[in-house]
This record gives C-alpha cells, sequence and structure tokens, in this order.
C-alpha cells in the first residue's frame, strides 16, 4: 500500500451498512481480538478487524472488492470474544447482503429482493406464474382418481420447460456475477497478495475438496453445531437433486413410472429421497431454531436471512407435506401442495443469485480464489510453543 | 526548666512477659530520678488515664513519658492539657522485632528509656506563636475555579476578595457555546451556567470584587498576609520582566553550578539572589491593601503557542484554527470558512500533544484535549447531518465518565475516528489536505477538508509570570515541577504549593475540564479555611497538623552562611537589613530542615532541639569492645521510615538488637554533629532511612532526604580525621511499603560493621 490513499467516507454507505444488520459497528475500537478469535482467518493481513474500520469510514470501494468477506463462515467467534459488543460477525454478513446486490445480474432484481417492503412483489412473481400454469393447464381442478399422479395434474414437459427455463436463468445470473466479483478481485483488491498464481481450475478443485467435507467450517467454535446442520442441508441437498435427476431421467429417457406410482427401483430411489428430505430438513429446523433462542451464538438475523430461510424451508417442508399428505391418502391435498410447493421451487430458483442462497456460488469463487493466490484458507495447526533453552548454569543451580 | 516527669511502663501487650519491668523502672528512676514510675497493663484504659491525671495533680508533673505501643497509636488518648507527653516504643521497636527475655533485648529497652526521659528533659517552655489571627482569603482568578472558591468560603462565613485580570468575571465558560452536562447519560451539551456563579458572588456581601486588577505583591505569611491588589496598568509588564529577569539569571547560575567541578568560594550572592530585601516602598499609586489569612490561586490558563504548528498550515491557511478559537466559530452559530464564509462540511481535528511534543507540561494535557476535540465534532454534526468530522490522535482519552461520551459520538456514522501521525497540511484546491500515516487503516491516507482544528495545550499561567508576586526571600515564584506545574507532595496534598498558605486549584494545577474546575475550587477553598484557622491557634497545617512549636534563632552566633534560608523547602526566612534571617514562623511546616543545616547550630523548637538529640545519643549505654556487642544509630524520618518499622515490628520481622533508632521530622532535619556526636561516644556504624526523593519524590517535606545525601557527602573528610571507615555511614530511601526491607538493610550492615574493628573510641 504504497501509493497513496484518499479517504472519501460514503456516509450512506455507513448508514445501508446500519440498517443492514451491522447495527453496532461504530462501537468497535480496533483492538483486533476479533482477527486473533477468527479461526479460518489468514495471519496476513486478517480479518474482520480491518472490515471494521473500513466500515465505520465509509469506504464502500474496499468492502465492494474485499476477497476477505466471502471467506468468512460466520461462525460468530468474532462477535462472541468482542470485548465491545460491536458484532463483526454482524458486519460481515451486512457487507456480503450489500455485495451481493451490487454485483448480481440483473442488479433490479437484487434489490427488489433484498428490500423487506418489496417482499409482496417479490414473492408474488412466482406465486402468480405457478397459479397461472395450473390455471391453463388444469383449471384449478384438484381433484383427481386415486393413485395420485402429479403427471396428469400437470404436465411433466410444462413443469420441465418452466423449471428448466428458470434454472437456466439462474445459472446465467449467476455465472454473470461471479465473473464481475472474480474480475473485481483480479483488478482491485484492497489488500496485498503475492506469489505464484494456480490457474483457476485447480484452484476450484482444491476448493471443492475443503467445501465438500466443510473442512474450514469445522473449525469454528462459538457457533459448531451450524457446521453439522449446514452439513445435513447441504448433502441433503445434493440428495435431493439427485433424486430428482434420477427420476426425470427415468421418466423422460426410459419411460419408466415414477416412485410416486410404484415404478421400478422404487425402494433405492425412495430411501434415498427421503433420507436426504430428512437431512435437509432437520438441518434447516436446527439452524432456524438456534436463531431464534441462541442469538449470541448465531449472530443476529435480518430480514435477508429470514427471507432465504422462508424460501428453502418452504421448499422443503412443502415437499415433506406433499408426501404425507399423499400417504394420508388425499388426492386433492397432494395436488394442492404440489402446486404450493412448486412455487417455493420456482421462487429458490428464480432469485438464487439475489437471496443469501448465493452464498454457495461467492463463497466457493472466494475460496477458489483464495487457493489460487495462495492465501493460506484453513490455518495449519500452531506450531506448539517450545520454550527457550536455559543457559546451562541457571539449568544447574535449580 | 527542670522537668518533672512521670514514667508509664505498660506491661499489656507481652511487654511485661518480654521484659524485666523492674529493671527498666530502676533505670528511669535510679539513673534519673523521675518523680513518678509506674508499670501497669493497658495506660490507654479510661481508669488507668485517672491515674496519670491524679499523678499529675498530687505530684505536680509537668511531663509524661508512656513506654509501651508506637507512638503513631493512642495519639488522641495521651493527650494532657498543658502537660508534655512523650511517647518510648516498647512493642513496634522492641519486643515484636527481638527475642523475649534476651540480654540485647533487655538493653535495648533500657537504652529507649534513657533517650526517652533525656529527650524529654531538654523540652523548652515557649508559647505557641499567636499573632497571625487574619482569616479572610483571597481567591485569584475568577473563573468558574475562583468563583466556585469565593462562593464557598463566603457561605462558610469567611471574607473572600477576588481578584479578576479581565474586565468581567467568568472567564474561559464566558466563551465557550456548550459545555459538557456532567451528568448521566452524558450524551448531550448545554450552554454553560457561569452566570449563575457570577450573580452568586456577586450577591453575597462577604465577597469583595477586584476585577480588570492584578496581585501586585503578597508580602508577610499565613494568617498575616499583606496583598496590594493594583488596577491593570504598565505596571504589569514591568512587574512580570522584573521577576522573569530575576528567574532566568537564577536558572543560569544553577546550570553554571551544575556544568562547574567547583564553586567558588564564598561568592556574594546576596544581592542578586534575593529578592525582596530591604525596605518596602510604601504605594504612591493606585491600589488597595488587604490582610488575608490564605490564598486560593486559580489563575487558570492561556492557550498553548500555535505558532509551533506551522508544519500544520498555522499561519499559512487561515483555514487552519486552534481549538480555542474552533468555540469561538462556533459560538456564532453556523459554521463557516473563516477564508470564504463558506459552509464548513468536514473538519480535521488533530490532536496536538503527540509524543513529538518535547515540552514536558504538554505531557498531561490530553486529559482534555480528546474531549474538547469530540464537542467540537459534535457541534459540526448537530449543525449539519451531512457534516464529516475526522479525528486524528495519538491517544484518545476520556476521563471517567466521560468514556460515555465518547461512546456516544463513536456511534455517530458522520465521526470518523483514527490513531495516527498528521505529517502535514497542504493545499488542496478549494479545501485543505491533511496528510496522516500509521492510522489504523492501517496505511497512509489523505483527506480533504474544509477546515483543520488543532487541539492545542493549556499551559498555566504560571509559565509567563509569577502571579502571586510574593515579597518572599527565595523569589515571587511558587517553585514548579519538571512539568512546569505547581509544585506539591501531589499525591497527600493536592492542594498545596510549596509555599504555606497558598493553594492551587483548576487548570492552573494541572489540565482539567469545567467541572472537575468547579470542584477543584471548593476544595482549595476549604484548604484554605483550614489553614486560616489552624494558623490563627498558632499551629501548623500540614504535614505536621497542629504542631504549636516553631523555629527560634540564638541571633548572637548566627553568621549569616544563609544556608537555612536557602535550603528551606519553603521560603520560611526573609532577611533582615543586618543579613541575618529572619523567621516568618507561620510559612513554617516544622520539618527541621534548617536546624538540620546550621553549622553553628542557632536554631531549635520547643520540643526539638541539636542539643536534645546529641543528648539522647550520648544516654545510649555503649558496651567496650570486648563483649561483641556492636550499637548502631539509625536516624529515622517520622514520615516513611518509622511507620515502616512499625509495619516491620507488626509483622514480627526479626533483626539485630543493636541498633538504636532516633527518630527525626525529616532526614534533612539531620544535623551533622550527632554524627560526630555518634562517633565519639563509640557508635560503630550510622545510618539514615528516609522518604524517596528525586522527580517523583515522596518526601513530605520536597527534599530532605535529598538534603540528608547531600549533606552526608561532606562527611566523608570528617571520617577520615576520624580514622574512620568511610562504609561505617549508610544512607538509604525507602518507602512505607517497602518494610520487608527493614531487617536487610539492619542486617546486612551490621555484617558489613562486622568486618571493621570496634569504634576505637568507646569507653572514652
Amino acid at each position: 500500500m504504497a501509493k497513496e490513499f484518499i479517504a472519501e467516507p460514503d456516509l450512506g454507505f455507513t448508514k445501508d451498512l446500519l440498517k443492514s444488520g451491522g447495527g453496532d459497528l461504530k462501537k468497535c475500537y480496533q483492538c483486533a481480538t476479533c482477527s486473533v478469535a477468527c479461526k479460518v482467518s489468514p495471519d496476513n493481513q486478517p480479518y474482520p478487524r480491518k472490515e471494521m474500520i473500513w466500515a465505520q469510514w465509509g469506504l464502500k470501494d474496499r468492502l465492494m472488492n474485499d476477497p476477505d468477506i466471502w471467506l468468512c463462515h460466520q461462525c460468530n467467534d468474532c462477535s462472541t470474544l468482542c470485548p465491545r459488543g460491536a458484532n463483526p460477525g454482524d458486519l460481515m454478513k451486512a457487507v456480503r447482503k450489500m455485495h451481493i446486490e451490487s454485483t448480481c445480474w440483473p442488479s433490479f432484481l437484487g434489490g427488489l429482493v433484498g428490500e423487506p417492503s418489496m417482499f409482496v412483489v417479490a414473492m408474488g412473481i412466482p406465486v402468480v406464474v405457478v397459479l397461472l400454469l395450473v390455471y391453463f393447464l388444469n383449471g384449478f381442478n384438484f381433484s383427481g382418481p386415486s393413485p395420485v399422479n402429479y403427471g396428469t395434474f400437470i404436465n411433466y414437459i410444462a413443469i420441465q420447460v418452466i423449471f428448466t427455463l428458470a434454472l437456466a436463468f439462474a445459472v446465467v445470473s449467476l455465472v454473470i456475477s461471479l465473473k464481475r466479483y472474480w474480475n473485481s478481485l483480479e483488478a482491485n483488491i484492497p489488500i496485498e497478495v503475492q506469489g505464484p498464481r494456480k490457474g483457476f481450475v485447480p484452484s476450484l478443485i482444491e476448493a471443492l475438496k475443503e467445501i465438500l467435507p466443510h473442512t474450514t467450517f469445522k473449525d469454528c467454535e462459538a457457533n459448531n453445531i451450524r457446521y453439522a446442520a449446514h452439513l445435513l442441508t447441504f448433502w441433503g441437498m445434493i440428495g435431493l437433486l439427485i433424486t430428482t435427476a434420477i427420476v426425470a431421467f427415468n421418466i423422460d429417457i426410459l419411460h419408466l413410472k415414477p416412485p410416486s406410482q410404484n415404478g421400478p427401483g422404487t425402494v433405492a430411489i425412495k430411501i434415498l429421497g427421503n433420507a436426504s428430505a430428512v437431512a435437509f430438513i432437520l438441518g434447516l429446523v436446527i439452524m432456524t431454531v438456534r436463531r431464534l433462542t441462541v442469538p449470541d451464538e448465531t449472530g443476529s438475523s435480518a430480514y435477508f436471512d429470514w427471507l432465504f430461510l422462508f424460501v428453502i424451508g418452504g421448499t422443503g417442508l412443502t415437499g415433506l407435506v406433499t408426501e404425507l399428505v399423499r400417504w394420508a391418502g388425499s388426492v386433492p391435498g397432494a395436488y394442492f401442495f404440489y402446486m404450493i410447493h412448486l412455487m417455493f421451487v420456482l421462487a429458490l430458483l428464480l432469485y438464487l443469485p439475489f437471496l443469501k442462497f448465493a452464498h454457495l456460488g461467492y463463497r466457493t469463487v472466494a475460496i477458489a480464489w483464495g487457493r489460487s493466490v495462495g492465501r493460506n484458507m484453513t490455518l495449519a495447526t500452531a506450531a506448539k510453543y517450545v520454550p527457550p533453552a536455559k543457559p546451562a548454569e541457571e539449568a544447574a543451580a535449580e | 526548666m527542670a522537668q518533672k516527669i512521670g514514667v508509664y511502663i505498660d506491661t499489656g501487650y507481652g511487654i511485661g512477659e518480654a521484659l524485666d519491668v523492674e529493671a527498666l523502672s530502676q533505670v528511669a528512676v535510679k539513673e534519673y530520678k523521675v518523680a513518678v514510675c509506674r508499670s501497669e497493663p493497658y495506660w490507654s484504659d479510661p481508669e488507668k488515664l485517672a491515674i496519670i491525671r491524679n499523678d499529675i495533680t498530687t505530684e505536680e508533673l509537668t511531663a509524661i513519658i508512656i513506654a509501651g505501643p508506637s507512638r503513631r497509636v493512642f495519639e488522641n488518648v495521651f493527650k494532657f492539657d498543658g502537660i508534655i507527653t512523650e511517647r518510648v516504643n516498647l512493642r513496634e521497636h522492641v519486643i515484636w522485632c527481638q527475642p523475649p527475655n534476651h540480654e540485647d533485648t533487655q538493653m535495648l529497652a533500657e537504652d529507649y528509656i534513657r533517650m526517652g526521659i533525656v529527650k524529654t528533659q531538654k523540652y523548652d517552655d515557649r508559647a505557641p506563636f499567636s499573632e497571625a489571627t487574619e482569616k479572610a482569603i483571597l481567591v485569584i482568578g475568577g473563573g468558574v475555579t475562583g468563583l466556585n472558591a469565593a462562593v464557598g468560603a463566603a457561605n462558610a462565613g469567611y471574607q473572600v476578595y477576588l481578584v479578576e485580570k479581565e474586565a468581567e468575571l467568568g472567564g474561559w465558560a464566558r466563551k465557550y457555546p456548550k459545555v459538557f452536562t456532567g451528568k448521566p447519560p452524558y450524551d448531550e451539551l448545554i450552554p454553560p451556567r457561569v452566570a449563575e456563579k457570577i450573580q452568586a458572588v456577586q450577591n453575597s456581601d462577604k465577597v469583595k470584587v477586584f476585577t480588570d486588577s492584578q496581585v501586585f505583591e503578597i508580602a508577610g505569611a499565613p494568617g498575616m498576609f499583606d496583598v496590594i491588589i493594583r488596577p491593570n496598568g504598565p505596571w504589569v509588564d514591568e512587574a512580570n520582566k522584573r521577576a522573569n529577569d530575576w528567574r532566568a539569571e537564577q536558572l543560569a547560575r544553577a546550570a553554571r553550578f551544575a556544568g562547574e567541578k567547583q564553586e567558588p568560594a564564598a561568592e556574594k550572592e546576596e544581592a542578586v539572589g534575593a529578592w525582596g530585601v530591604g525596605e518596602r516602598r510604601e504605594p504612591d499609586y493606585e491600589h488597595t491593601r488587604v490582610a488575608v489569612g490564605s490564598i486560593v490561586l486559580a489563575a487558570g490558563w492561556r492557550p498553548e503557542d500555535a505558532a509551533t504548528f506551522e508544519h500544520l498550515g498555522y499561519g499559512k491557511y487561515p483555514d487552519v484554527i486552534t481549538s480555542v478559537q474552533m468555540e469561538e466559530l462556533a459560538s456564532k452559530g453556523k459554521i463557516t470558512r473563516p477564508s470564504d464564509g463558506a459552509a464548513v462540511q468536514s473538519i480535521a481535528f488533530i490532536d496536538c500533544t503527540g509524543k513529538d511534543n518535547e515540552k514536558p507540561n504538554l505531557l498531561y494535557h490530553s486529559y482534555v484535549t480528546s474531549l474538547v476535540a469530540l464537542k467540537q465534532a459534535h457541534y459540526l454534526r448537530l449543525s449539519n447531518p451531512d457534516g464529516r468530522a475526522y479525528i486524528f490522535y495519538e491517544n484518545m482519552r476520556t476521563p471517567g465518565q466521560y468514556e460515555k461520551y465518547y461512546q456516544t459520538m463513536q456511534d455517530d456514522p458522520g465521526v470518523f475516528l483514527s490513531k495516527g501521525e498528521v505529517l502535514g497540511v497542504s493545499n488542496g484546491g478549494r479545501q485543505l489536505a491533511v496528510e496522516v500515516k500509521d492510522t489504523l487503516l492501517a496505511e497512509r491516507l489523505k483527506v480533504n477538508v474544509d477546515l483543520v482544528v488543532l487541539g492545542v495545550g493549556m499551559v498555566p499561567v504560571t509559565q509567563d509570570s509569577a502571579v502571586v508576586n510574593l515579597r518572599y526571600r527565595q523569589g515571587p515564584f511558587l517553585p514548579v515541577n519538571p512539568q512546569g506545574f505547581n509544585d506539591s507532595h501531589f499525591i497527600c496534598f493536592p492542594y498545596e504549593t510549596q509555599r504555606t498558605g497558598i493553594y492551587t486549584a483548576g487548570c492552573v494545577k494541572q489540565p482539567m475540564d469545567f467541572h472537575q474546575s468547579g470542584t477543584d475550587g471548593l476544595g482549595a477553598a476549604l484548604k484554605a479555611i483550614q489553614c486560616a484557622e489552624l494558623t490563627a491557634q498558632g499551629k501548623a497545617v500540614h504535614p505536621r497538623a497542629g504542631d504549636q512549636s516553631y523555629p527560634e534563632l540564638f541571633v548572637t552566633r548566627c553568621t549569616q552562611c544563609k544556608r537555612c534560608t536557602d535550603e528551606c523547602p519553603f521560603g520560611m526566612y526573609d532577611e533582615k537589613p543586618d543579613g541575618t534571617p529572619m523567621p516568618n514562623p507561620t510559612r513554617c511546616r516544622r520539618c527541621g530542615i534548617c536546624m538540620g543545616s546550621c553549622p553553628e547550630r542557632i536554631i531549635s523548637f520547643r520540643d526539638h532541639s541539636v542539643d536534645m538529640i546529641g543528648s539522647m545519643i550520648k544516654s545510649i549505654e555503649v558496651p567496650d569492645e570486648y563483649s561483641e556487642k556492636p550499637r548502631v544509630v539509625v536516624f529515622i524520618c517520622e514520615n516513611d521510615a518509622y511507620p515502616a518499622i512499625d509495619m516491620a515490628g507488626i509483622n514480627r520481622m526479626q533483626y539485630s538488637p543493636f541498633v538504636r533508632f532516633v527518630p527525626l521530622r525529616c532526614l534533612g532535619n539531620l544535623n551533622l554533629i550527632w554524627i560526630a556526636d555518634s562517633l565519639s561516644k563509640g557508635i560503630d556504624g550510622v545510618m539514615l532511612i528516609g522518604c524517596k526523593y528525586g522527580d517523583d519524590y515522596q518526601c513530605h517535606f520536597v527534599k530532605g532526604s535529598e538534603l540528608a545525601g547531600v549533606r552526608m557527602s561532606k562527611i566523608t573528610e570528617t571520617l577520615q580525621r576520624l580514622v574512620l571507615e568511610p562504609e561505617r555511614i549508610e544512607v538509604h530511601q525507602l518507602g512505607i511499603d517497602e518494610f520487608a526491607q527493614i531487617p536487610v538493610l539492619i542486617n546486612k550492615f551490621i555484617e558489613t560493621l562486622s568486618g571493621f574493628d570496634p569504634n576505637p573510641f568507646k569507653g572514652f
């Protein structure tokens, strides 16, 4: 940082941060307890201390181009140890939210999803799309013969078209947003990095090797339960995706009956699906309950957090309820909840790049980039302290 | 006058079991033929005290000796009107630190009885000094501090003269638009309420106010100060120049002395070194002359000269101003730039009390400057919600409850705080560019601001002039500490100065805020009242509160060497026309330093004289050189050393029985003749234990132990003449908390002495 830096605090940015959940950020007096406490922060220019002073000084540029905000796993060790109650964990979360809003594409959707007063409009879009779909295909007729056959309620093709489009949109949007992020990291980072660069793909593979078993996340202490809960939800979701893919493949390509109609491979698929669903939902329930009962350990929760939990939790719960209602024997009930479930899934996919869900992309990119420049991700276990050798005469005197 | 003495040995506390009390009584009765000698346990009990009172009446006793617990306990119990009361310490100094029923312990106790009786026999009959009965109080300075002092003293019923150099009362408080509330939750600013105080002073019929006036001269002493107050005029500059020139010459002389190896002998210094000696000119100018008992100095501060901050743009850019100028700017309402009158959107506050500042008196004032920067940032934020205030500091100090105010300002999103070193202020076009390094943002940065405010220091006005203008031979100034503030024994006596009867309060004493200044004024007023009352009774004020003795001189033998006059830390002695010292008893703190300094030994107190101590030493029984029982005399000061030895006794620490403690008021009280007395009596070694001296001195009389050390360095010649080893004399500094060192020091000294032959003067 030899070049001169002209500080031009953006007062509006600081006020936004204060509103987005970083309410205590001005209390920080730079003691650096947080940076020392953070298990996953690197030794060189650690976080979250510098982010706190940048936030206090309204230095939007630095925060928006900082890789460290996404290396943080919101374990809350820093907030629990902060002697001032400045909650650096919450500040990092608030910056992440504003970062998503500023890098996402198209940006107006980021604003729509992030603004509490736009809840009805934001959620209204997937609701209206699914309602229209059901209306045009079915005229809101939920009745039908037993057993439940979702394909007759809504044609699978229609589902696949709509949802594939939604997924495609999400993927394109996320890729553009993440490309913007990567470029800003290459060009504008406010910290010094040096050393040889690894290529993108090897870095990504290294990142995935760490992310899939949650190696880094395990180091966090204050909110350690969330590591386990998140692991459940993470793998539960992957399990559910695999299940969906297999079923879609069976239906479309192999023209087999789906498991709901006891098609072949039913037992294996059902076990995979249900086990994944249980893991998925259990993890979310644990995380939600902890947010409500022990906010000191989890960090405080703002609109942005609850919205994501609402959408993804709603997805899981409606899926489960749909299955249960089917088992209970109510055909209209199953079709009704299936419709609700579709609304949630559509919301989840459509808004993936704009909800907190986007963390799956941003954090991965940040960790991959970190691996690529050698900004050590997990601290190697610190060498055991060896006291200096005593001079011979002192040792003899004892 | 021969004393009729009653000796009362306390056999309680285990004394009766550890000593042969009968033998002790025999010393008193057979060797000294005292009138009465009794032994009973616990003489402090009321029935026992009645016995003593009865003895006083029936036997017509004039003096009582209580041989038992330390003199530091039961002070108010063993008090008999008009009767001399002496204490011999057989408890802390004998049985608690020595093995019981041992020959050496017995010899120790017997020696202390002898010393106590001899001391009592040497008391003189002198009346207290009762001529200083003036009780009015002079308050110099009419700001918040002085106003509070004046109102406080007036409400307590005392006549007050309040002198203020400006045309109006109120001082700096009149010039601030806002001040802190001084109350929880410490998040607001309010206008200063100094008008109420001014009203209270003007309404009081006990306070006489002199505005646009200053003190021309103060002569006299506590209880009889003679003060001349004059309206402002050309005399002010002339008087200050005279005083400052005199002081400069004194400092130059001291520097020359320190630099040269030897001071030329007998240089006639009186004419130049003395101040206020000679005929006092009768005032032929407009003035008011008042008599006061004590004085409160509340003259306050002035801003540090900002010309030293040229590198920060002061004087170069009109928009670089001091914090004092900022108050004036803010009091106009909207904050505008001095250069073009535009509204100010951003301000950089620079705390100028950083480590690069070499002036020692500025070490302490960021106590206030941090608060001022926060307050002025608050001014900006209150008047402009988009305003930005940057505060760059080396330290952020917000003492006491003001931490809450700091937290309030920290929470304000428009206030940007960072530690940092400001490198410079330069032209940034329409704005000013401030460059800072080593910031909390971990780098060098620059900000562009509309206004730069420099937090300058608070300099006490006593830096510029004497203010009190004392007509004392030691000069018109109050002595200062290395930081340039009035010097006192800060820990024990915060309001005191080195001139008895003059008390400082407010920012002239140390940087402090508005509220603390007010309280300080009240505190100093209380001290001033205490001084006036005690002095009127002929008593010392502190640290020997209640002491009615004072030094008297046997002038016939005075050689006018002026050692007493120069060495007195409190300027007690002026000078008579014939050159002999003129004591002012009420200035005296009864430390005895003058008594120790006089080579002719002409100074004495009613209850403390050179002959007295000399006789005590000669009363010690010194065994011959074959007994293998050396004898050591240890002179101890009463403030730190005596209590430390008591503490060692309380903790039952054991040490050599061969030492004899001789308490003095201060080690500076030591007269070298006593060393000669000791050595010629056959004492093998002499040790001095006193309070610490130096920049952070503990000595309650400022420099007593230091003087003792200096005097002892001159004893080497005497020792060589007597063909004795210089290692027989040791001087030690000790704090009361270091009592565990007592056995170490003493036992080590005895061991050192055992390496020498016994003093050849034993048995002479």
